[in-house]
């Protein structure tokens, strides 16, 4: 009996142990994974500096000029080119080319089938 | 046998075995002074001990360092980005490895000094073996290697030898806003301009032991400059620079509303990505001409004597000032250089730019009230901004009449260019002088920090002033149409010798747009100017300086969004109106 239940302390001891050394390693293993994944957080975003100094150095004013100056045809905006909202020109009555053309050849909205029924209604009443 | 006789020695014996014990347990008091002397002998030699090992520490010249400390002491420290008003970047840090020796880790230095000086050709041999045979645990070898310079000592192998993260302070503009930013030397601290401010202000890592900062924490410091005007400005100098054949030019935009600036340059100026550029030599010095160099701004400076005179009250729009005879004080004889030789208006006395007529001016207020009105308005104090580099101007020390009735139309003052930007920006700005600034400012922290200096009426005469002299006088080449333009042209003659030279000349322009309600003063300036071809021989500040703002002035406007008019404002100047004048600016100066 009493052997039994040495046994099984024993037993447990080691389980026990085992168990604790496997967390510990565990941990230690994330522990290292935590470190490696910061080391390349930093180096993603040392990275992202060096692109962005890269970008702004690519997109500096006197590159895009030299480049605009080579590659666009742009001129400098001029006062002519704008125009205040009151003096654009009032629109235009809708021209209907195809309506008006209808209504010479007698082909009317007034006789036209679809409006048969509204058109009659006037004379009527 | 002896039982009897013999009583017991046991107990005896045993007092005898646990004898000791009970002497040292024994609480009596003849026992404890021995004891307590031991305890106080014990300490004694310990604090002896202590001290020894303090004095020692104390001694040795290098305390004994880690790695770590050592290499982190001596890396470059971190900076915050520098950006411009809109976000983009000035300057910023870039990781960079850098590569050291531990002399004392070395096997055999005569065989690293010959293989890193074959990989780095760059590395003096004599001068690395003599560091590495010093007696210091740390050396640099170079700072700040390529990535295949790293590539290659690492596949040498060799023992004592390592690498450390640097951080390199990149300009991606270049030589753009150049005498702004300042630069940094090897080991990341500021020396000049905005670099040197952010030392000062704390806001770096400079690696002081116990002043640790986390290179995380460092805030972006957003600048008042506009990158895009900035470019503007330095590429209208430039071509400026050439087509009049000037030494040196300098131009500042500055938003009269909170004081920030805008864009300002300085020519010649250097990269600050190479910082020996800025020592290099050229004909003229690379100063920040701006904020350090003092000059004798010439006309411009007769806006400040209008306004005091205005603001006096001893003047008005519609006085008449006699500039038909030159004046004399002394054995000095003051002329016109456009001379009328009549009775001119003030506005006329602007237009026609006239000496005498500011001088009389000046002359109604007299010496102490314009030498109050000048301290007023800044111009006789050093003008102390962000940027750590300044310039005190070079006040007359007797100041009599003549210094009086010079100095009110820009001569016999020297005075920053800056500080002068600052004075006028308050004349048209309603009168609040605010200190320029070139950190990102709103206008309620600009006004509360401002103090009124001339009234809104004397303002908005100046702004009338302005205006009329685009239309009328010397500022026609900046009247660029659909802006409002209000203009001062200055030509200085410069002192050549002990006398003014005639055709050296020192040029400024002041423009302000739009001119019923400023947002933007323009100063462009050039220093010896020649007369371009076709000028018919003029090199006078209208010619160069004017015409260069008026470029400056079409390009920036747009890109800072300010959309053209394309009709001038009906009632520009309603205080002025209303007592009779400048209802029309186009139309005055010339009755």
């Amino acid at each position: 009996m009493w052997r039994l239940l040495h046994l099984l302390a024993i037993g447990t001891l080691i389980g026990s142990a085992v168990y604790v050394y496997t967390l510990k390693y565990q941990a230690i293993f994330e522990a290292e994974q935590i470190v490696k994944l910061k080391h390349q957080i930093n180096k993603t975003k040392d990275e992202i500096g060096v692109l962005r100094a890269e970008y702004e150095h690519l997109a500096r004013p006197d590159r895009i000029q030299e480049l605009a100056d080579k590659l666009l045809q742009m001129q400098p905006l001029a006062l002519n080119q704008i125009v205040r909202p009151e003096d654009i020109p009032e629109k235009n009555a809708q021209a209907d080319s195809i309506g008006r053309k209808l209504e010479s050849l007698g082909l009317g909205p007034s006789s036209s089938p679809a409006n048969g029924a509204a058109g009659a209604s006037p004379s009527l009443r | 046998m002896t039982a009897p006789d013999a009583p017991s020695p046991k107990p005896d014996a045993g007092k005898r075995a646990f004898g000791w014990v009970r002497d040292v347990l024994s609480t009596r008091l003849n026992k404890s002074a021995g004891r307590i002397r031991q305890l106080m002998l014990l300490i004694g030699v310990a604090y002896l001990g202590i001290g020894g090992k303090l004095v020692h520490l104390g001694l040795s010249r290098e305390p004994p360092q880690t790695l770590k400390v050592a290499a982190d002491q001596a890396a470059a420290g971190a900076r915050p980005d520098l950006l411009d008003r809109n976000g983009a970047i000035l300057a910023t840090d870039v990781k960079t490895l850098s590569v050291f020796a531990e002399p004392r880790n070395i096997i055999d230095k005569d065989e690293a000094v010959e293989l890193i000086t074959a990989v780095l050709p760059a590395v003096d041999a004599r001068e690395l073996r003599e560091r590495m045979n010093s007696k210091k645990g740390f050396i640099w070898i170079k700072r700040q290697i390529t990535a295949k310079e790293h590539d290659e000592i690492f596949h040498l192998g060799l023992p004592g030898i390592g690498f450390w993260p640097e951080n390199k302070r990149i300009y991606p503009n270049g030589p753009l806003a150049a005498h702004v930013l300042g630069f940094v030397d090897k080991d990341n601290i500021g020396i000049a301009g905005m670099e040197k401010y952010l030392d000062t202000q704390g806001l770096t890592d400079p690696h002081v032991p116990g002043f640790a900062v986390d290179p995380e924490a460092l805030k972006p410091v957003r600048l008042s400059l506009d990158i895009k005007a900035t470019h503007a400005l330095r590429d209208e100098l430039i071509a400026g620079l050439e087509r009049f054949k000037a030494k040196a030019a300098a131009g500042a935009i500055i938003d009269v509303d909170t004081g920030e600036i805008i864009a300002l340059e300085s020519l010649p100026d250097y990269d600050p990505n190479d910082p020996p550029d800025m020592t290099k030599q050229v004909n003229w010095p690379k100063i920040n001409r701006v904020n350090v160099g003092t000059y004798e701004m010439g006309s411009t400076f007769k806006a400040l004597t209008i306004a005091m005179a205005l603001d006096s009250g001893k003047v008005s729009l519609g006085s008449h000032i006699d500039a038909r005879d030159s004046l004399r004080s002394g054995h000095f004889t003051i002329h016109d250089f456009h001379a009328t030789h009549r009775v001119l208006t003030v506005p006329e006395v602007f237009t026609h730019s006239s000496n005498i007529g500011t001088a009389r001016m000046a002359l109604m207020v007299g010496v102490q009230g314009h030498q109050a009105f000048l301290r007023k308005m800044g111009q006789l104090d050093r003008l102390q901004t962000e940027l750590p580099e300044s310039a005190k101007p070079q006040v007359p020390k007797h100041w009599g009449e003549l210094n009086t009735m010079t100095i009110a139309f820009g001569q016999g003052l020297n005075v920053a260019p800056l500080q002068a930007l600052m004075g006028v920006a308050a004349l048209v700005n309603g009168g609040h002088l605010m200190k320029p600034t070139f950190l990102v400012r709103d206008e309620a922290t600009a006004m509360a920090n401002s103090e009124k200096v001339v009234s809104d009426q004397t303002s908005e005469s100046m702004r009338y002033l302005l205006r009329s002299n685009a239309t009328h006088g010397s500022a026609g080449f900046a009247n660029v149409e659909g802006y409002y333009v209000g203009g001062k042209t200055g030509t200085a003659q410069k002192i050549v010798g002990r006398r003014y030279s005639n055709d050296k000349v020192f040029t400024t322009f002041m423009a302000i747009t739009p001119a019923d309600k400023p947002k933007f003063l323009y100063l462009v300036m050039y220093d010896q100017p020649e007369a371009a071809p076709g000028d018919g021989g003029y090199h006078t500040a209208a010619y160069n300086a004017g015409r260069v703002t008026g470029a400056l002035l079409r390009r920036v406007e747009p890109l800072e969004g300010h959309a053209p008019l394309l009709a001038p404002p009906a009632h520009p100047f309603p205080l002025i109106a209303r007592l009779g004048y400048g209802a029309d600016a186009d139309k005055v100066g010339k009755e």
